[in-house]
Formats: structure tokens, sequence, C-alpha cells
């Protein structure tokens, strides 16, 4: 099982543990974290899961699909450690990742 | 023991014998539903000779693996509907599937999608304030109906002409997913008549310049795609944003109607509403059912699935499990219900899911701007092999 650290949008870290197999989006709303809203369900197409992710982790996730690249480009929150957290599986190779919620756009 | 007992070896499953697309079903799935899941995860339809996946989490597995389970072979239940759909996305694999989504991906993507929110927000309005004024109305004609056939006869840039045909024709495409039964028969008769129809837009001049239907065509000049699948790739696109958004709106009426309370959390807080569209369309999903073909033996919750066979992707039966959900029947607007089906999932989840949501949206924002109660009287169903949704639906909005 993976620690997940998270810093919600009110600045305030905690820990959360992810079970394989599921995606980061759905991880963070089980753990309470609500400001995800996830209005998509999970499939990119929203934005409305957007994470930052510690820079150290970014190369260990699987790469970014064109329409995650396009929906994040839509996002005036953009920045080079943007990811959407549905896409996001969870594994123990992210044991220790620490990712932020990004702002609402 | 009985001979009842006794069974092919394959079938290490329950079986059940539901038309789960005869009328009555059609009209009320919700209690056959319960059984199959009650049955298994996994449970063999005789009548239809297909593997049912009622329960959320054999569904998704499915929807997520496009290897093992594909949509090339057909994702309806009737060789005429599936061969008519040939090369269209929902019934492609990749890569073939990413070339076709990818024509029009740009057009439907968040950004364009956020470049005509304020149009849709103001016909929004402007529809809206007609069936305020109405008093009573029928929600369906009067009101689901029209909105999404103007936006997405207009997105593609259909001609004016015709446009009074596209919602049976719409209808009978959905049809076609369905196994052999009357309703297929009867849209295959409409076949030729929609054939024709799609000729006429290869003319010049027939669709608007700049408009998506013009950018196939476009596509087709630059040889990224057959100059023939232009039009039923036009279609499905047309079909595919019509009865589904459309059932989604006349079941947020319904639900709304029913349940008062829930309409005041929205109007209280009109940013419920992107979640509680989630709801309404977990709970009435459009697309009900559809198809997927297997391609290796493998063993999916304990069932032996070989090569070849075919299983029923239930996504209105996987949105009320409740091994999923808490409380499946209940509708609440407040449960963002995160991971519903409705939508789809992997590669071939709704390519115009955020259109659909922006329109619902709109039609919602400005309703709950100007209602502050939706009264609904009995619904009559609409009758469709795959789409769940509304014939009919008296409405009264109290201002």
């Amino acid at each position: 099982m993976a620690t997940i650290y998270v810093c919600d949008r009110e600045g305030a870290e905690r820990s959360i543990q992810g079970t394989d197999g599921f995606s980061l989006m759905e991880t963070l709303r089980a753990g309470g974290f609500e400001e995800i809203l996830a209005i998509c369900g999970g499939c990119a197409s929203c934005a409305t899961c957007h994470v930052y992710v510690d820079a150290a982790f970014l190369e260990k996730l699987s790469p970014m699909s064109l329409d995650e690249d396009d929906l994040l480009d839509a996002s005036a929150h953009r920045r080079p450690e943007s990811r959407l957290s549905c896409q996001i599986r969870v594994s123990d190779a992210l044991d220790g990742l620490r990712v932020t919620i990004a702002p609402e756009d | 023991m009985t001979l009842d007992t006794l069974e092919p070896v394959r079938l290490n499953v329950p079986t059940d014998d539901v038309d789960l697309f005869c009328d009555d079903i059609l009209r009320y799935p919700y209690e056959a539903y319960a059984r199959l899941r009650e049955k298994g995860p996994v449970v063999f339809l005789t009548r239809h000779n297909i593997f049912a996946l009622p329960r959320y989490a054999p569904v998704r597995t499915v929807l997520e693996d496009h290897e093992t389970y594909i949509s090339g072979k057909g994702v309806g239940l009737s060789k005429f509907g599936n061969q008519s759909r040939r090369g269209t996305p929902i019934a492609s694999d990749p890569p073939l599937h990413t070339k076709r989504r990818g024509l029009v991906a740009e057009r439907l993507s968040l950004r364009s999608v956020r470049e005509i929110t304020p149009d849709l927000q103001r016909q929004a309005d402007v529809l809206v304030g007609t069936v305020a004024e109405q008093g009573e109305f029928d929600g369906v004609a009067d009101f689901s109906r029209r909105f999404p056939l103007m936006v997405m006869a207009d997105l593609i840039g259909l001609p004016q002409d015709g446009r009074e045909h596209l919602l049976e024709w719409a209808d009978a495409g959905f049809n076609l997913f369905g196994p052999p039964n009357e309703r297929v028969a009867k849209s295959e008769e409409r076949f030729p008549e929609v054939r024709d129809y799609i000729r006429s837009l290869e003319q010049p001049g027939r669709l608007r310049p700049g408009s998506m239907g013009a950018a196939i065509y476009e596509a087709a000049a630059r040889g990224e795609i057959e100059f023939d699948q232009c039009g039923p790739l036009i279609m499905a696109y047309l079909m595919a944003g019509l009865d589904t958004t459309i059932n989604a709106i006349s079941a947020a009426l319904l639900l709304f109607g029913r349940h008062p309370d829930q309409w005041d959390l929205v109007r209280e807080n009109p940013r419920l509403i992107a979640m509680a569209l989630n709801e309404v369309i977990r709970l009435e999903s459009p697309i009900q059912n559809l198809r997927r073909v297997v391609t290796r033996e493998h063993e999916l919750e304990g069932a032996i699935l070989e090569e070849g066979v075919s299983v029923l992707v239930m996504f209105g039966s996987a949105n009320r499990d409740e091994s999923r959900w808490q409380d499946a029947d209940r509708f609440d607007v407040k449960r963002n219900p995160v991971g519903h089906l409705a939508f789809g999932m992997g590669i071939h989840n709704c390519a115009g899911q955020t259109l659909a949501r922006a329109e619902a949206a709109s039609l919602l924002e400005a309703l709950a701007r100007r209602a502050r109660r939706i009264e609904v009287g009995e619904p009559e169903w609409h009758l469709n092999n795959v789409i769940r949704g509304l014939e009919r639906l008296p409405v009264r909005l109290v201002a």
C-alpha cells in the first residue's frame, strides 16, 4: 500500500493510503478531499481533478495522453507538474508521493 | 436431480431467460436488473446468447480493457445494426478508433465547448422563458427534444430542410443496437431514407462552412478518411448527441419534479448542478446496454469466457449496484457519484460529454433561476432497445 501526502487548497497537508489499481482521483475522494470534484467521473474529460505532482515522481507516472494535455491546457492554473489525478493509477511505486490540489478554474 | 440442472459445461455461471428488450422490461427495467445482480457478476442470458454483466466492478473492468473486450465486431446485438455502424468510433478498435475519434475531438473538447457555452446559456434562457410563459407544457416535446436538436444540427452544420426527421432517424438508429426484434425490423425500414439524406449532404454547400460536418468532408479531401465514411460518421455523431442528451434532460425534469427537496438544494446552490446531472444519469442512464466481444479465453469473476463470446455491458444496472452505491436507488444531488458509468469509461467514453453537460447545465441553471417548483404528472416512457427515456411528461413550472 502506498502512502500519499496531500496538500489541500487551504495549504493543510495530511496523508492517505492508496489502494492498488484505483486512480489517484478516487483515492483522494475516498480520503475525504471533496474539492476534487471529478465531474466527468474519471475519464479525462473535465479537468476538475487537477493536481500538482511532486517533481521527483513525475517520471514514475504513466505518460500523459493528448486528451489530458489538452484539458490541462484549458486550465488557467497549469504548471509543468500538472496532472489530472484520474489518469494516475495508484501502485506501490508511488509510495511517498506528494501532491497538491490545484486551484479551481 | 432434475434434467434442468444439466447445462453445457461452458456455462459455469447462473443463467436467466429474461428478454431485456421487451416492452415491459424497457419500461421498468430495474427489478430485472436487481435480480440479475443478485444472481451473480456474470449471468448468461439464454434468449440473447450473451454473458450479461449486471454489477459495477466487471462492467468497469471490461470498459477499461479494450484489448480483451473489443468493439470492432459490433457493440449491438443484431447483424444489420452492427454492419450499419461499421467504421464509426463506437464500433471500432485502435488504431482506426483513435483516428476516427480524433477527427472531431477538438470540436468537442473542453476548450471548444467553453467557447460556445455563453451561446448555449442564452438559448437555454430563451427556451426556459418560453415554457415558463406557457405554464403547462410537455417536458419532452416542448423542452428536452428542442435543445439538443438545435445545438447538434447547428454544430454539425446541417441544412434547415430535413431536420424534422432527425429525431425519428436517431431513434431508429439506437433501436438498431438491440437484438433482432420488431423494433429493429421497423428501424431497418427507415434505413433507405437515412442513406438518401446522407448522400444529399455530400453535395457542395449543403453543410455550413466551418462546421463539424464540413470539417469531416475536408478530412476526406485530405485523404484522412474515405469519402464514403463521412456520411455515416456525421450521422453517428448526430445520433450520439441527440437521444442521450435529450433523455438526460427529461430525466432531470422527472427526478427534480418528484424530489422537490433536491430541487431546493440545487436552487440554493447552483454549483451543485454539475454533480446533480451526474446523479440524474447514474439513476436513469440514457444508454442502458452495449455489447463487447471477447478476444481471448480468460476468467472474469469466476466465469470462463472463451474467445469470441459476447458480453453485455449493463451501464444502467451497474449504476444502481448496491455494492458500489449506498442506497443506490435514492436520488441525492449531494452524492457526487464519481465513477458512474453513464458516459462509459476507457477509450470509448462519450466523446461529447462535455457538450452534453454544458447543454443540460445551461437548461437547469435557467430553470433554477425561474422555477421554484417543477411539478410533473405521470410520465410515459419511450421504448427503445438501448435508450432509456421519456415519450411525454406533463410539466408545470411554479415561479
